[in-house]
């Protein structure tokens, strides 16, 4: 059975699970390592200079496909690896753009990476909070529909929208708040938005690889087994509960980083972020990108934010058509979605079959 | 006391806005547990598209039937064309009648601009009604009326026609009611009909008093979810008892409490998913 | 020597209706109990009340002398009890050595661990090997789930069951839907378990529950209605009246 480089780098298909591959030599093992991050490799490279290449208006997009990629990433965690369907994924998202903001404007917090560390804490703990009174809805196993927990997760994010509105003082009301100036990384480099799309790479390079290792590890194979068959788990001895719950926290804190990277990026922040409308974007881009797919909500993410901007050129005002019609194509004829069709494209190319 | 008469019926006549408004959703969702979250969208679209028959034709009840059949018929292809084919699919259809809304609000904003929109009151029923020194919108008393009528028609299809048999056969086990030779398929089409159709019905009459404007569909998904979810699902009169919950809670709220009216509803929404998912007088559907 | 599970007074009731009513039993270490009963006799909500899917009533269960009453499912299969579902509850989109995998995982350390390989886990991979060897499945690790063959799977469920070594295995009717070559398989391999694992299976199946069991419990109507050896069973008049017949009588309407 030889090592499929392409199904390490992607990830490999969780519902067309491929053999593991047998325990190479150190020497062919590492060949084959560096083979499957090779593709990983050349894209990293390319995101490194591409900022000498393109004017800065493509710069400024890819940076939000950044922002956007690890957002959608970082919803799969529940979705695409433990089956849990939230929709108030954004309210994270949302939650630590604002908690960022506040922090510099009211908090008087200029360091990034303290703010940084400080988002995370902070949507994590409101995950935690939130977790606890979301998984009593939710049920055991794929026999119970889980409606219940989808609204519960919704109400969260539409009354965090409603509060963010209210607390006006803090927020700046509906209009949102605004000013948040590019972040100081305190080693006296000043930040603009040329420099901003490195620190998004970098920040982004790294979660995505973070959240790769999580759910290729033991942690990440057992919250698989929660997607495919819970009853069966619990049986085994593993305490779903508390899987689902950490999982909800995690990736809710990378929801997180994402919205305190995109409150530097925009600098602003709306109570519409943490909200429906939010969601379902964070939604298409997964489901379009591929739920089955490690690195398929980047390429959700790709899309989306590219055909966003597009319409914002030629058509700002039919922005909604233009997604309900990605929304309908996307779940009426590629439910599977890009990701699964690409990477079967990539096997014909480099291996010579289809999965 | 007289402010708190006044608020209770404006209370009530608000939450059969709400009844009506979730009516059709508690149809769609409670029975055939079809998620659609466009039906705030459908309700604003029959509100505008009502006002432009009206205003061409000049007939008030003419527009609300016309209105109710435009939005009914679009529902139907949404559930012909799409969330039929996503039995389920819970997360899908969410995802797909979110964008779904938007596009209609979207387009709603292309017909007829962002303008918010007053309903005209139907002369017939302007003026008011006074007990005393208190003086009432003989409107609000109508709709009270009309809400009145729906649930009585509602009721005794649920439990005395054919349809409600089906349908709540349908509710304890579809495919036993497939395997029993019962076209379903067919029922439950036309039971989305309807439940699109009251959407629309609700818009036109409720403009009068809640005005409407494009991106309105939202709130009122909200809404919609909240009394469906509080009063409990899969039966019409638990769509009543949520709406008179969130109804009066909201009027109570705004005009006591007004700082924290903003939340009530959620917290009362999200404690009844909480304590009894299936709703105060419901029974769970999934 | 005390009992390994000591069921004392143990009632469930749905809505009024009782379907498991006051049952009292116990399971010694290494012994071999089967319950049998005809349809609707509460087999298996006994069952799910031991391995607590669900919550009982009323009564109490003892295992090695805790009282696991309200323990979660998990928490039981760490202290030592372990389940094979009738029907058959695998990872399907998993490949048989990933089922394994993470089975072997469930009563291991570093469940948790969220750095590191999962499926380079070199002592995990040991492990498996061993457990899909001793149920002839090495040979198709590498296979997805949902193309092996029914009886594959019904083997591979047993062997997933056995994975956290167990004191107790409990097996809900484990030759559910096989040809009777293939339950004699299940019979043989029961009987191979060696009796450091204790057994409590229900079953339909009077020849695999006659070739396994040391102690029989006839479940009527929630209640245990007799117990006693294979050939007691046998000889006893209430179990032909409501067992056997209605037994006979399925099989040939069958």
């Amino acid at each position: 059975m030889a090592t499929r480089p392409v199904d390490l780098l992607l990830g490999r298909l969780m519902r067309k699970a491929v053999a593991a591959p047998p325990v190479a030599a150190e020497g062919s093992r590492a060949l084959a390592l560096f083979k499957a991050w090779l593709p990983a490799l050349v894209i990293l490279l390319l995101l490194l200079v591409l900022p000498s290449f393109v004017p800065s208006y493509i710069q400024s997009l890819v940076t939000k496909m950044m922002i956007f990629a690890l957002f959608g990433v970082s919803m799969n965690i529940l979705w695409g690896y433990g089956g849990i369907p939230t929709f108030g994924h954004a309210a994270f998202f949302g939650f630590g753009g604002y908690v960022c903001g506040i922090l510099i404007i009211h908090g008087g917090i200029a360091n990034f990476w303290v703010n940084l560390v400080l988002v995370m804490v902070i949507t994590a703990l409101l995950g935690a909070g939130l977790g606890i009174p979301a998984f009593r809805v939710y049920g055991v196993g794929a026999s119970d529909n889980p409606i219940y927990f989808l609204l519960v997760t919704l109400a969260f994010g539409e009354l965090l929208v409603r509060v963010a509105i209210s607390a006006r003082s803090l927020t700046g009301g509906s209009t949102g708040l605004s000013g948040i100036p590019y972040p100081d990384l305190g080693i006296g480099v000043s930040i603009n938005s040329y420099s901003y799309y490195f620190l998004v790479l970098g920040i982004v390079a790294v979660c995505l690889l973070v959240i790769y290792r999580i759910v290729n590890s033991h942690y990440g194979y057992a919250l698989r087994g929660i997607h495919d068959n819970e009853r069966r788990m619990q049986a085994l001895g593993f305490n779903t509960w508390l899987y689902k719950y950490t999982s909800y926290i995690i990736a809710g804190m990378f929801g997180g980083v994402a919205g305190c990277l995109f409150a530097y990026f925009g600098g602003t922040m709306v109570p519409n972020n943490m909200g429906m409308a939010m969601t379902d974007i964070v939604f298409l881009i997964v489901i379009l990108g591929s739920a089955s797919v490690y690195f398929g909500p980047v390429i959700g993410a790709v899309i989306v934010v590219g055909v966003d901007y597009l319409a914002s050129m030629y058509m700002p005002e039919r922005w909604p058509l233009i997604m309900a019609a990605i929304i309908v194509v996307v779940i009426m004829f590629i439910p599977q979605g890009v990701g699964v069709l690409l990477l079967d494209l990539w096997r014909k190319v480099f291996h010579g079959s289809a999965a | 006391m007289s402010t708190f008469t006044i608020t209770a019926l404006n209370g009530v006549s608000y939450a059969f806005i709400l009844f009506l408004l979730a009516a059709g959703f508690s149809l769609t969702f409670g029975v055939m547990g079809v998620l659609n979250l466009a039906h705030g969208a459908l309700y604003v679209l029959g509100a505008y598209f009502g006002l432009a028959v009206i205003a061409q034709l000049d007939q008030f009840w003419l527009g609300v039937v016309i209105a109710a059949l435009g939005t009914g018929l679009l529902g139907l292809g949404i559930y012909y064309l799409f969330l039929r084919h996503l039995y389920d699919k819970v997360p899908e259809q969410a995802v797909l009648t979110i964008g779904l809304g938007y596009a209609i609000a979207n387009i709603i904003l292309w017909v007829w601009g962002p303008f918010a929109k007053m309903g005209m009151t139907p002369s017939a029923f302007t003026g008011v009604v006074r007990v005393g020194t208190l003086a009432f919108p003989i409107y609000r008393l109508v709709i009270i009326v009309i809400g009145l009528l729906v649930l009585a028609l509602l009721w005794w299809m649920q439990d005395k026609t054919r349809v409600g048999a089906i349908i709540r056969a349908g509710m304890d086990n579809k495919e036993m009611t497939r395997s029993l030779g019962i076209n379903y398929g067919v029922v439950s089409t036309l039971v989305f009909l309807f439940g699109a159709a009251l959407a629309g019905f609700a818009g036109i009459l409720g403009t009068p008093i809640l005005g409407a404007y494009p991106s309105m569909g939202d709130a009122l998904v909200l809404l919609t979810l909240m009394v469906v979810v509080v009063g409990g699902t899969g039966f019409i009169q638990g769509t009543m008892l949520g709406a008179l919950i969130i109804g009066l809670l909201d009027t109570f709220g705004k005009a006591y409490v007004p700082s924290v009216a903003l939340f009530t509803s959620y917290v009362i929404f999200i404690v009844v998913l909480l304590v009894r998912p299936s709703g105060l007088i419901g029974r769970k559907v999934f | 020597m005390a009992a390994l599970l000591e069921v004392s007074g143990l009632s469930v009731h749905f809505g009024g209706l009782a379907a498991v009513k006051d049952v009292t039993f116990s399971i010694e270490p290494g012994e071999r109990l089967v319950m049998i009963g005809p349809n609707g006799a509460g087999k298996t909500t006994l069952f799910n009340l031991l391995t607590g899917q669900l919550k009982p009533s009323g009564g109490k269960v003892l295992f090695k002398g805790q009282d696991i009453t309200h323990k979660p499912v998990y928490a039981r299969t760490q202290l030592g009890m372990a389940r094979s579902f009738q029907i058959t509850s695998l990872f399907p989109n998993e490949t048989v050595l990933t089922n394994a995998l993470i089975a072997l995982q469930g009563t291991r350390g570093g469940r948790y661990r969220m750095f590191g390989v999962f499926t380079r886990d070199k002592v995990l991979r040991s492990a498996a090997q061993e457990l899909l060897e001793s149920i002839d499945l090495w040979d198709k690790r590498s296979e997805t789930v949902s193309s092996l063959a029914y009886g594959e799977t019904r083997k591979l469920e047993m062997g997933l069951s056995l994975a956290s070594s167990p004191d107790l295995l409990m097996l809900d009717e484990p030759s559910c839907g096989l040809t009777p070559t293939e339950s004699k398989d299940i019979t043989e391999r029961i009987n191979t378990l060696g009796k450091k694992i204790t057994v409590l299976m229900i079953s339909h199946d009077m020849d695999l529950a006659f070739g396994v069991a040391e102690r029989i419990i006839l479940l009527h109507f929630g209640e245990i209605s007799c117990e006693g050896t294979c050939d007691e069973i046998r000889a006893n008049q209430t179990v032909k009246d409501i067992y056997m017949g209605s037994h006979k009588a399925s099989t040939a309407g069958g």
